[in-house]
């Protein structure tokens, strides 16, 4: 990572160019710090675990999350049209027989405007370039040992879909509430780089 | 011409490291950059795929050696440049004029 | 109001493109000149690849198609899916 010096370098030349638009009137003053509020109040990991855990307690919404995604989440209030356009949202289902993991293996696609920004290692080439080749090596890096009989599913969002997983209800939380249900779910556990 | 971004299936990464309780961005001008290039992009300044393929033409060696923010900075002052906006010595603040 | 023509349906086998193009494209070198299978049409949008060199783009169909990690890598038991313009995409003919 970059030192304090070179950042405050960089950021000095950050808000240079930002100046010299805002005189070329290709910016409006203000108009930066108005879209970084925009986005801290956008999309959020949490949003994904409220969509699992209607999943987790809801068949029908499960289906119908499967089947069109976008369709499915404004019956929670949320969508994919946070972002420079609405995309579209494919939600892939781990089950006893198959895993699924995400991965953006050109650049660091994400459903930004739904879970917010990925975590650095998913930008990292360490974990693109790995994953599509040995996921079950990359999973074990992460604590997921999977039985030898699980398929694994990688999907590399390499257009314009973005993917979610969606994990397998753990065991024993037939008592939990729908809010207690969403507070276990992992942003990892959207990724596919943990179980929940 | 296979491109330094397209890393699936390459061998000689680094380890995968998690970062704990990371934040959003890990500076201010990091989330500057980004409603930078959300702002020209909306504007019409440049598309999407203009932009991954600026980062794409980097210097290899400096594409890798420069973080994340880095690159979409990089990325957005060649666009700036090429497409007209502003020469490379007013975004560098070089100009006689600047400062 | 894209005409949208899907040339491939789900369970179609495809080739994808093996040439190495001189710029920007969404077609990952791992995945050229495999064969694999269409999962499903995944929407219609412009090339990336003409985009990224500033043309519109005439909107084509956009595939899920999965290869099983053998014909990527030569090893491996898992799939990978990944997402393809039609233009990176040949149909395979089955055998007789």
């Amino acid at each position: 990572m970059s030192g304090n010096h070179s950042s405050s370098v960089i950021s000095a030349r950050v808000r240079h160019v930002e100046a010299l638009l805002e005189q070329r009137g290709l910016l409006e003053g203000g108009e930066i710090d108005r879209r970084i509020d925009e986005f801290a109040a956008g999309g959020t990991p949490a949003n994904g675990a409220r969509v699992v855990a209607r999943a987790w307690i809801d068949p029908g919404f499960a289906e119908r999350l499967l089947t069109d995604a976008n369709a499915a989440l404004p019956e929670l209030g949320l969508s994919m049209s946070g972002g420079l356009q609405e995309q579209r949202l494919k939600v892939v289902a781990n089950s006893a027989e198959e895993h699924n993991v995400v991965v953006c293996t050109l650049c660091s696609c994400y459903p930004i405007a739904l879970l917010g920004p990925s975590p650095g290692w998913y930008k990292s080439e360490a974990y693109r370039s790995r994953v599509v080749r040995d996921p079950r090596g990359v999973l074990a890096e992460f604590g997921v040992e999977l039985p030898a009989a699980t398929r694994i599913s990688v999907w590399d969002a390499s257009a314009e879909s973005r993917y979610m997983v969606l994990p397998r209800r753990p065991e024993g939380t037939g008592s939990l509430s729908e809010e207690e249900l969403a507070g276990l779910v992992t942003r990892k556990g959207l990724i596919g780089t943990a179980l929940v | 011409m296979s491109r330094i971004n397209d890393v699936g299936g390459m061998a000689g990464f680094p380890p995968i490291a998690e970062e704990p309780d990371e934040p959003r961005f890990h500076a201010d001008w990091e989330a500057h950059v980004f409603a930078l290039n959300s702002a020209l992009i909306r504007r019409g300044i440049y598309n999407l795929d203009e932009f991954r393929d600026a980062q794409e033409r980097l210097p290899v060696q400096e594409y890798l050696a420069a973080s994340y923010y880095e690159r979409w900075f990089a990325a957005i002052t060649t666009l700036l440049r090429e497409k007209g906006i502003a020469t490379a010595e007013e975004l560098a603040g070089t100009d006689e004029h600047a400062h | 109001m894209s005409t949208r023509t899907d040339r491939f349906a789900p369970g179609d086998r495809v080739r994808t493109r093996s040439l190495d193009p001189d710029g920007h494209t969404r077609l990952p070198r791992y995945a050229r000149g495999a064969v694999g299978v269409v999962v499903e049409p995944a929407g219609v949008h412009p090339l990336a690849d003409d985009r990224a060199r500033g043309r519109t783009g005439n909107p084509q169909t956009v595939y899920h198609v999965r290869f099983p990690a053998a014909e990527l890598f030569g090893a491996g038991d898992h799939s990978v899916t990944v997402e393809l313009w039609e233009d990176y995409l040949t149909p395979v003919e089955e055998d007789p």
